[in-house]
C-alpha cells in the first residue's frame, strides 16, 4: 500500500471517528435535554397535584392562596417556554413533546379555572388571555401573535396567558374549545371572556384588553 | 433539511482534507523534509525580481536580497522593470552599484515576460523569482537549495507569510498564509503542489530549458508553470523554514480582486489546458485527490454560501416580521438570564467547530515549522470571523468570470 493510500485511509478513519464522536456528543446532549424535559414532566405532575390540593384548600380559605398562586404562574410560564423550545428542537410530532403538551395544557386549564374561582371568591380582577394557535401550517399569523403575547407577558408579569395548540388531541382542551365556542380562523384569543380572531398588530391586540388592564405591570392581584 | 443535505458532504470533505494534511504532515517524508539542514553548497543562483510600478517596495525587496547569506559571486539579482510608469526606475538605480545586481528595462508586457527577460540574461543553475513587494530572511536561500538534492525536483517553494500585518483583513490573511505553510509543506512531501508562488519560488534551470518559458497562464504564470512541471512528471518541493514575507491587500476589495485573479487563473488552467491532470492516476495524489478536491471546494463553497445567505435572509425577514410593532428594547435586546437548556445542539455546528479547531491546529503548525515570528491571536479571530464571509465572494466572482469568459485587469 502506498503512503498516500495509507494516509487517505487514515484520514477517512479520523473523519469517521470525529463524525461519530460528534454524533454521540450531540445525541448525549439531546438526551440530557430530554431528561430535563422528563423532569419537567415530573414537575408538571407535582404541580397538577398541588393545584388539586389548592382547589381543596380553597373551600376553607380561598383568598389566602392568592400569593402562592401568583408565584405558581411564573413557573407555568417558564415550563411553557422550555416546552416551546423543546418543540422547536425535537419537532412538534415528537411523542414526548406531545405528551408534555397535553400535560401542560391540562395544567393551564386547571390554573385558568382556579384563577376564575379566586377572582370570584376574592374579588380580584385578573386579566386572562386564552390563546389558541396551530402548528399545522394553517395559521400564518400565529408566530407573530405568540411573540406579541410573550412581550406582553414579560412586560406585564401579572397578565395570565394560556396558550393552547388548537389541534392537540386532549379531551379537556376540546371541551374548553367547545364551551368557549372557538372555531377559527386562528389565531384565536379569549381576553377576559371576550372572543376574537386573527392577529394584525400588537397595538390592535392591546386595544382588545380591558381599559387600564395593561397600564401597570402589577395590577392583577388587586383586592377589592 | 435541504441545507443539511448540502452542508454534510461539504463539512465532511473539509474535515477529511484537514485530517489528510495532518496525517501527511506526520508521515515520514514530511518529517524527513523538516530535518533537512541548510545547505553548504553554493551553486550559481539568479533571483529575478519582476517590477511594474513598485517604487514603494522595490528598495526594501532588493535590500533583503542583498542581505541573503550567500556568496555574492554566486548570486545574481536581476531587477526587471516591466515598463513602470512611476518612480520604480529611480528606486532601482541605487542598486546598480552592486556587482551582483543587474537592471533590465523593457516595454510593459506582463509579469511572465519580465521573468523570461531575466532568465534570458543568466546562465545560473537555479533561477528564483521574488515579487517586488516581498522580503526574504537572510537564510532563506540556504534553506531552499538542499531541496533540489534529487534530480527529479524541478522547483522549490518557500514559506510565505504576510509582511507586518495590520487590521483585520491582513491578520486574516496572515492566519491563512500560516495555514498555507502547513498545507504546502505536507503536500510537497507527496508531490501534491500545483502552484509555485511568486514570492521566492526557485526552478532548476535545466528543467526550465526543457519545459520552456513562462507563459501568461491566465494571469497566474506561477500556477501554469507548476502545472506544466507536474504534467512533465517532475516534482515540486517545499522548504518550510525559507521565510518570505509579502505585502498583502489591506482592504477586502483589493483582496477580492487579487483572489479573483488567482481563482479564475486556477479554474482556467485546471479546467482548460491541464484538464488531463484531473482524476488521472498518472499524476498521483495531485490528479486523484488534490486537484479534484480544489475544484470541488470552489463549487461547494459557493453553493453552501449562497444557500446560507438565502436561509439567513429568510430567517431575518421572518424574525423582523414576527417582531413588527413590538418595542425594539424587547425585540432586539437579550432578555432573561442565561440557561444551558436553550443552547442549540446541532450536529452541523459541532462539526463546523471541529473543522475550525483543525484549521487552528494547522495554522499553529504553520507558524511553528516556519518559525515565523509574531502573535496570531488576532489572526485566528479574524480568520474565524471573516474568512467564511469573504472567500465565497472571490470564488463566486472568479467562477462567474470563467463562466462568461470575462478577463479583468490585474491592477487598477
Amino acid at each position: 500500500m502506498s503512503l498516500v493510500t495509507r494516509n487517505v485511509l487514515i484520514a477517512f478513519l479520523i473523519t469517521a471517528v470525529l463524525a461519530g464522536t460528534v454524533a454521540y456528543a450531540v445525541n448525549y446532549l439531546n438526551n440530557a435535554r430530554v431528561a430535563e424535559i422528563s423532569t419537567m414532566a415530573d414537575q408538571l405532575s407535582i404541580d397538577t397535584i398541588s393545584l388539586d390540593t389548592q382547589f381543596s384548600l380553597l373551600s376553607s380559605a380561598p383568598c389566602d392562596s392568592i400569593a402562592s398562586s401568583t408565584t405558581f404562574i411564573s413557573n407555568l410560564s417558564d415550563l411553557g417556554n422550555r416546552l416551546s423550545y423543546a418543540e422547536d428542537q425535537l419537532g412538534s410530532d415528537n411523542p414526548q413533546v406531545v405528551r408534555l403538551k397535553e400535560q401542560y395544557s391540562l395544567l393551564e386549564i386547571r390554573d385558568y379555572i382556579l384563577t376564575k374561582q379566586l377572582a370570584s371568591a376574592c374579588g380580584i380582577r385578573p386579566v386572562t388571555v386564552l390563546y389558541f394557535y396551530s402548528n399545522a401550517g394553517d395559521c400564518s399569523d400565529c408566530d407573530k401573535a405568540g411573540y406579541a403575547l410573550s412581550y406582553l407577558r414579560t412586560t406585564f408579569p401579572a397578565l395570565r396567558v394560556y396558550s393552547f395548540d388548537y389541534n392537540l388531541d386532549l379531551s379537556a382542551l376540546k371541551t374548553l374549545i367547545a364551551l368557549d365556542k372557538v372555531k377559527g380562523p386562528l389565531p384565536a384569543f379569549i381576553i377576559n371572556g371576550k372572543r376574537s380572531y386573527g392577529f394584525t398588530s400588537l397595538a390592535d391586540l392591546e386595544a382588545q384588553f380591558p381599559k387600564g388592564a395593561l397600564a401597570t405591570s402589577t395590577p392583577s392581584a388587586r383586592t377589592k | 433539511m435541504a441545507f443539511d443535505a448540502l452542508a454534510y458532504p461539504f463539512i465532511l470533505l473539509a474535515i477529511f482534507f484537514e485530517a489528510f494534511v495532518l496525517v501527511t504532515f506526520l508521515s515520514m517524508p514530511a518529517r524527513s523534509a523538516r530535518k533537512r539542514e541548510p545547505g553548504e553548497k553554493t551553486p550559481s543562483v539568479a533571483i529575478i525580481v519582476p517590477c511594474w510600478n513598485e517604487e514603494s517596495t522595490i528598495a526594501a525587496t532588493c535590500e533583503s536580497l542583498l542581505a541573503l547569506d550567500y556568496p555574492a559571486d554566486k548570486l545574481e539579482i536581476i531587477l526587471v522593470d516591466d515598463g513602470s510608469t512611476d518612480g520604480t526606475p529611480a528606486a532601482m538605480a541605487p542598486f546598480a552599484k552592486y556587482p551582483q545586481v543587474r537592471i533590465i528595462r523593457k516595454e510593459n508586457g506582463g509579469k511572465h515576460t519580465a521573468l523570461n527577460a531575466g532568465i534570458a540574461v543568466t546562465d545560473a543553475e537555479f533561477i528564483g523569482c521574488l515579487d517586488a513587494d516581498s522580503f526574504v530572511e537572510p537564510d532563506a536561500l540556504r534553506e531552499i537549495l538542499p531541496c533540489f538534492a534529487r534530480k527529479e525536483v524541478a522547483a522549490v517553494t518557500a514559506a510565505m507569510t504576510v509582511h507586518a500585518p495590520k487590521g483585520f483583513i491582513q491578520h486574516m490573511q496572515d492566519a491563512e498564509y500560516a495555514f498555507g505553510v502547513t498545507i504546502r509543506h505536507a503536500m510537497a512531501s507527496i508531490n501534491g503542489l500545483y502552484v509555485t508562488p511568486g514570492p521566492f519560488s526557485f526552478y532548476r534551470r535545466s528543467i526550465l530549458n526543457e519545459l520552456g518559458e513562462f507563459r501568461h497562464g491566465h494571469q497566474t504564470e506561477d500556477m501554469e508553470m507548476a502545472l506544466r512541471i507536474q504534467k512533465a512528471g517532475y516534482e515540486i518541493e517545499n522548504a518550510p523554514r525559507a521565510r518570505v514575507y509579502t505585502k498583502s491587500p489591506e482592504t477586502a476589495r483589493k483582496l477580492i480582486k487579487q483572489r479573483t485573479r488567482w481563482t479564475s487563473g486556477f479554474l482556467r488552467n485546471v479546467l482548460g489546458e491541464y484538464r488531463g491532470l484531473l482524476g488521472n492516476r498518472r499524476y498521483g495524489v495531485l490528479g486523484l485527490l488534490i486537484l479534484p478536491l480544489a475544484v470541488l471546494s470552489v463549487g461547494t463553497s459557493i453553493v453552501l454560501f449562497s444557500y446560507s445567505l438565502y436561509a439567513f435572509a429568510r430567517s431575518a425577514f421572518i424574525a423582523l416580521q414576527v417582531r413588527a410593532g413590538v418595542p425594539a428594547s424587547y425585540a432586539f435586546l437579550p432578555h432573561g438570564s442565561f440557561d444551558w437548556f436553550y443552547v442549540p445542539v446541532d450536529y452541523l455546528v459541532f462539526m463546523g467547530i471541529v473543522s475550525l479547531l483543525a484549521s487552528f491546529a494547522l495554522i499553529v503548525i504553520g507558524k511553528r515549522i516556519s518559525k515565523t515570528p509574531g502573535r496570531f491571536g488576532l489572526g485566528l479571530i479574524s480568520y474565524t470571523l471573516l474568512y467564511g464571509l469573504i472567500a465565497p465572494l472571490w470564488l463566486m466572482r472568479a467562477t462567474a468570470d470563467v463562466t462568461i469568459g470575462r478577463n479583468r485587469n490585474w491592477r487598477g
